[in-house]
């Protein structure tokens, strides 16, 4: 259970889609500017020639990567329906990116699987590698208004559709509710409230949370809530702007609690870790809507004591949130039947059966609008002493801001933080010249990859 | 198993003497560069399964790795997303790169430091382990060989995550067995990690160490120790003067193998990574070509890493066996 990184969650039933027509559009204007570029480039690419068509009556096998716990169910599902085409599961493992590693040498070595499952962030890096099929052509606009906007649009580049989308992941803060209550801790709203939560349970020998130094998923969250924007483009130049003012202030303050000693410093989601949740050695996590299944399948003996409450905020009062996570069904090139791959993942990602068994096993949030009940989510409704829980993660999806893109190379960008916040930890450098440091190594990154890019000033 | 000296197996392709040998010195020459000819064909026929299997498994990727590291990506299109991509000659600015990287040359520092303390404690530790066997007053010898070499057929990954659950706190019976006698141990900690790494390698591989040794040892002539006996000589002193010099071949063998593999370093430190806040994805020189080829996804620089690694894989072995070689002959 180690893997959940990548299990994402979604906005909850249609809150971004339907609530925030504002921060829709500056969104289609970001992604019609990168699109517009990209076009181009699509035209002239190698796209992987013309989709071979399956016969009627034919039938075939699609090889399908992913790690998500308890995906084979739909898919079992699926292959009792579709005789004809048949998904096999490979499960690979998500620990530290392992599985994004598969998929690409799988892709230089010429034989991906069918379809594979790929977060968010990651998208724009298999595109570089022209790893995954446009499946605009194949018609999945059509299947668009399924989906909540602006996941839809994670997977959208230039006119390509590039992957389907199954879920993401808003973020909230878990906690030990009977720990918090006997040491008389008020649950944090703020950041600011947060660090004093997190003297005074130190007080108690407990550590408030852990600043894992190689998560850079979870920092790159904190730094969208603070409203960083690491990545942008302008004409066809990509913009990093990894050291801006934002990121700077989540740094500071993860630095500040590192310092003082009131966050332990191990990687989350490994034994160590998920031995102090289950002993109340750490008696909270900033997590994401996956992390019920997290806790609960892997600290049963905290049941009924856990609670979610909403990320804490930088102003008091303020209803900033970010994503965790967030995944996709991609198709990729070499696919053979990327027509019947696509009917798949859209199924999959849709259809009300299979929504409930993703749902059962943890998946997330969905991506899609309708086909489930909100009421499902609280899968784990007993392991948090009956909250209806999904609704922290509702709200603070459908308050995400969603201005944030990815770009090309975040795996490698995740891997320089961790080296850098490795190395901070140790020779006690600040954070603040991880980031500075960081930000010029990925610039050169990608200057390596051939691509046209500058430092945000 | 007896002390015995190995028989020698027959010279191969050893031509019959011919019966004929009052023959015309043409006609033998004929003859003979027939014969030549035929054993040139049989030995070729011989060697071609392994040469061909050399090539294809050794060789061609060694080239491929090469020429791969002489090249760079360029990408056309905007934004550089679902263009184009053409590989082009780069020269020499891959290996810039890579030695340009602290990283990777920090990663060259530590295993060779690992490899200075870890080396020799293995070697000792074998060599130890391998006389006390072969002495005359040991006992169980078959149970104990079999036991100290049981830790080589555990798999490197295997045995990273075995010993990766003893060393993670909360988890570890020795951790806590340490902190019930009031020693705050942290295995995993940035001072420890390494050493924590050299005792999974050391438990992996003295015992096949040992067994070398052993196999070495046995090959001693009888006579020797008889001799030995006979001059009054008791075993501590057929240990020093007769087995340790004679299993020096056998000792300098497996330091130029713990060179190599503590220059490999991957495994061990991969599988403990997750585990501990200290690794970094460049630890050692082979985990960070590794993550440039398949996280960086630019197998290019990654070559260049690889090819860097050999060359100084190479040297350090050339080196050694020079160092070694060299003290003998004065000796000698």
């Amino acid at each position: 259970m180690t893997s959940s990184d990548a299990t994402s969650g979604g906005t909850g039933g249609g809150g971004t889609a339907g609530g925030a027509p504002r921060r829709r559009t500056v969104l289609g204007g970001a992604a019609g500017a990168a699109a517009g570029l990209a076009l181009a480039g699509c035209g002239a690419g190698p796209d992987g020639g013309a989709p071979k068509e399956r016969k009627k009556g034919q039938r075939i096998s699609l090889t399908f990567w992913s790690w998500v716990p308890g995906i084979d169910k739909p898919v079992d599902l699926w292959n009792r329906r579709n005789p004809e085409v048949q998904v096999r599961v490979e499960k690979v493992s998500a620990v530290n990116g392992q599985q994004y590693a598969k998929m690409h040498a799988a892709i230089k070595a010429g034989n991906p699987p069918d379809l594979g499952q790929i977060e968010f962030p990651v998208i724009p890096g298999f595109l570089l590698d022209n790893g995954l099929r446009d499946l605009a052509p194949l018609g999945a606009a059509r299947h668009r208004d399924k989906f909540v906007g602006w996941q839809w649009q994670q997977s959208v580049f230039g006119k390509g559709v590039y992957a389907i989308p199954q879920a993401s992941g808003p973020m909230g803060l878990f906690v030990r509710k009977d720990l918090f209550d006997r040491w008389e801790v008020q649950v944090p709203g703020t950041w600011d409230e947060y660090e004093a939560a997190a003297k005074a349970i130190r007080r108690h020998g407990a550590w408030i949370d852990t600043f894992a130094p190689t998560n850079g998923n979870r920092f790159a969250g904190l730094a969208w809530q603070a409203g960083a924007a690491w990545y942008a483009t302008r004409g066809d130049t990509w913009i990093v702007h990894l050291d801006d003012g934002p990121t700077r202030k989540v740094a500071d303050y993860w630095e500040s609690l590192v310092r003082q000693r009131l966050v332990k410093t191990i990687p989350d989601r490994q034994n160590a870790w998920y031995k102090d949740i289950q002993t109340g050695a750490i008696p909270a996590w900033v997590g994401a809507s996956w992390g019920d299944a997290l806790l609960a399948g892997n600290a049963p003996g905290t049941k009924g004591k856990w609670r979610a409450a909403a990320l804490p905020q930088w102003r008091p009062g303020g209803r900033a949130y970010a994503n965790w996570g967030g995944s996709t069904t991609a198709v990729f090139a070499q696919a053979a039947y990327p027509r019947d791959a696509l009917d798949f993942a859209v199924w999959l990602n849709t259809d009300p059966q299979s929504l409930a068994l993703l749902i059962a096993g943890g998946y997330g949030f969905p991506a899609a609008r309708t086909g489930y009940a909100p009421a499902a989510l609280d899968a784990d409704k007993d392991f948090f002493g009956g909250q209806a829980y999904s609704r922290v993660f509702a709200d603070a999806g459908a308050h995400v801001d969603t201005r944030w893109r990815w770009g090309p190379g975040v795996d490698t960008l995740y891997q320089r933080l961790g080296d850098a916040f490795t190395e901070a930890l140790a020779d006690g450098s600040s954070f603040r010249s991880v980031l500075r440091k960081v930000q010029g190594q990925t610039v050169a990154d990608l200057k390596g990859k051939g691509l046209k890019v500058e430092s945000g000033g | 198993m007896s002390r015995d000296t190995p028989v020698r197996p027959p010279t191969p392709a050893a031509a019959p003497p011919e019966p004929g040998a009052r023959r015309a010195a043409a006609g033998r020459r004929r003859r003979a560069s027939r014969t030549e000819a035929r054993n040139a064909r049989a030995a070729a026929g011989f060697l071609l399964p392994f040469l061909a299997l050399f090539g294809l498994c050794f060789l061609a990727p060694i080239g491929y790795a090469l020429r791969t590291s002489l090249q760079r990506t360029e990408r056309t299109g905007p934004l550089g997303l679902g263009g184009q991509e053409h590989e082009v000659f780069a020269g020499l600015a891959n290996y810039a790169q890579a030695l340009a990287d602290d990283r990777f040359l920090a990663g060259f520092g530590r295993v060779l430091l690992f490899g200075a303390v870890q080396i020799p404690l293995m070697t000792l530790l074998a060599t130890g382990l391998a006389l006390l066997l072969e002495s005359a007053a040991a006992r169980g010898i078959t149970f104990f060989r079999s036991a100290f070499f049981l830790p080589y057929g555990v798999p490197g990954v295997i045995a990273s995550i075995l010993w990766g659950f003893l060393y993670v706190p909360g988890i570890s019976p020795l951790v806590k067995i340490a902190q019930s006698v009031g020693w705050n141990v942290d295995f995993l900690s940035r001072g420890s990690v390494l050493w924590s790494l050299a005792n999974i390698v050391t438990w992996q591989f003295t015992g096949y160490t040992m067994l070398v040794l052993i196999a070495q040892l046995k090959a001693v002539p009888g006579e020797l120790y008889e001799a030995a006996r006979i001059d009054g000589a008791n075993a501590w002193q057929v240990a020093r003067h007769i087995k340790l010099p004679m299993i020096r071949p056998a000792l300098v063998l497996t330091c130029v193998f713990s060179i190599i593999g503590t220059l490999q370093l991957f495994a061990e430190p991969m599988v403990l990574r997750p585990l501990s806040s200290a690794i970094d994805s460049g630890y050692t020189p082979n985990l960070h070509a590794y993550s440039e080829a398949f996280v960086g996804n630019n197998q290019q620089l990654a070559a260049a890493e690889a090819v860097l690694l050999a060359l100084v894989a190479c040297a350090a072995s050339f080196g050694f066996l020079r160092l070694v070689g060299g003290h003998g002959k004065e000796r000698g």
